[in-house]
């Protein structure tokens, strides 16, 4: 085997550490992209009995964003197994306490329930803020692209770039300003 | 009496015998003519409060599809469409640059008689700055007693929220479960 090929052949096998932000992402649309990455599904090697899944690494769990009215209409459930052990607690209420632990879930719910799905959990790491320990952060060498644009508050653009753009709307001509 | 007052309606009232209080301004005895704007200021013991006439900042920065280059007219026979209908954007909820240009300075909806849209463009529109407005992004938009900050709002408000534009004109959402009914 030539230096090229053992190279080539190192590079195909090693697991790469990949970032994503979750800043203003759906946990359940970013599952489905952050799923593919952790079981290797990207990879033109991909097969179930290979183990060829990446790390990703997830920051700003915090400020995830769902859809609409999701946020008081989403229930976790749990059961204690003794009697009347139910609970549902609701997506806001969840985030509250963990906020790592929706974008945990929407991943785990994304991939098929069988006995690798533990192991392939394992190799996320999911973090609220921006900091990452140092140990993990040396390793990481791709970014996973955001699936939703972060929105701009009209508050953080500067106040002559609002002046300046264009307008659609103009006032009637008897309209008092306010 | 009618040109005085088209020339920019003035009155004034003595602070000590105060009939009118001073939020109440809409006072015009004739249509008004031009884009206006209130000024009050006073001399001595008067207070005087005049609408003076001023010219629109928007209308040199005016975008309009007759004034774009591949500007198709509509046939005669067609009813003549809205100015955004013809400018046929795709506007998302967080368009504020665009959205905020239909709001008053306290985040409410201007009405269809000054914002001069059809009907459908309208409702629209309205809901596309409510989106926004509960997506925090037009947060200086807003009255004064306003939590500006989202942060600060409670329980589910305080957490990122995103809309999806399509639901905009479904008669009825589908729910998840839908589905499993026959």
């Amino acid at each position: 085997m030539s230096a090229v090929k053992r190279a080539q052949q190192w590079a195909t096998f090693a697991r790469t550490w990949h970032i994503f932000d979750c800043k203003w992402q759906d946990p359940y649309e970013s599952a489905n992209v952050i799923k593919k990455y952790l079981m290797g599904l990207h990879k033109p090697i991909y097969h179930p009995m290979n183990d060829c899944g990446d790390v990703v690494v997830c920051i700003n769990s915090r400020e995830i964003a769902l859809r609409g009215d999701e946020w008081r209409q989403r229930a976790y459930f749990h059961h204690t197994g003794y009697p009347g052990g139910a609970t549902w607690t609701l997506a806001w209420e969840l985030h509250n306490k963990d906020p790592t632990m929706i974008i945990k879930k929407a991943v785990y719910r994304a991939m098929k329930g069988n006995l690798q799905r533990r192991h392939t959990m394992e190799r996320l790491f999911i973090y609220p803020g921006e900091v990452i320990p140092e140990e993990v952060k040396q390793n990481i060498t791709n970014q996973i692209r955001q699936i939703r644009l972060v929105p701009t508050r009209l508050d953080h653009i500067p106040e002559e770039e609002v002046q300046k753009y264009p307008k659609v709307m103009d006032y009637p001509e008897d309209y008092v300003l306010k | 009496m009618t040109k005085i007052v088209r020339a920019g309606f003035t009155f004034a009232k003595n602070c000590k015998n105060a009939v009118i209080s001073t939020s109440v301004r809409a006072i015009s005895i004739t249509k008004q003519l031009n884009l206006k704007e209130l000024r009050e200021h006073t001399e001595g013991t008067t207070l005087v409060v005049e609408g003076v006439t001023v010219p629109s900042p928007r209308t040199a920065l005016l975008v309009r599809a007759e004034n774009l280059s591949g500007y198709v007219p509509p046939e005669s026979s067609e009813k003549k469409p809205c100015y955004m209908c013809a400018l046929g954007l795709d506007v998302k909820h967080t368009d504020v640059l665009i959205l905020s240009q239909f709001v008053r300075s306290d985040g409410c909806m201007l009405p269809r008689r000054i914002t001069g849209l059809c009907s459908r463009q309208q409702k629209k529109i309205g809901k596309l700055v409510t989106m926004a407005q509960k997506a925090g992004l037009m947060i200086n938009l807003t009255p004064s007693y306003c939590h500006k900050d989202p942060k600060k709002r409670r329980d589910y408000k305080k957490f990122n929220t995103y809309f999806d534009e399509k639901t905009i004109f479904w008669w009825r959402i589908p729910k998840p479960t839908d589905k499993f009914k026959r």
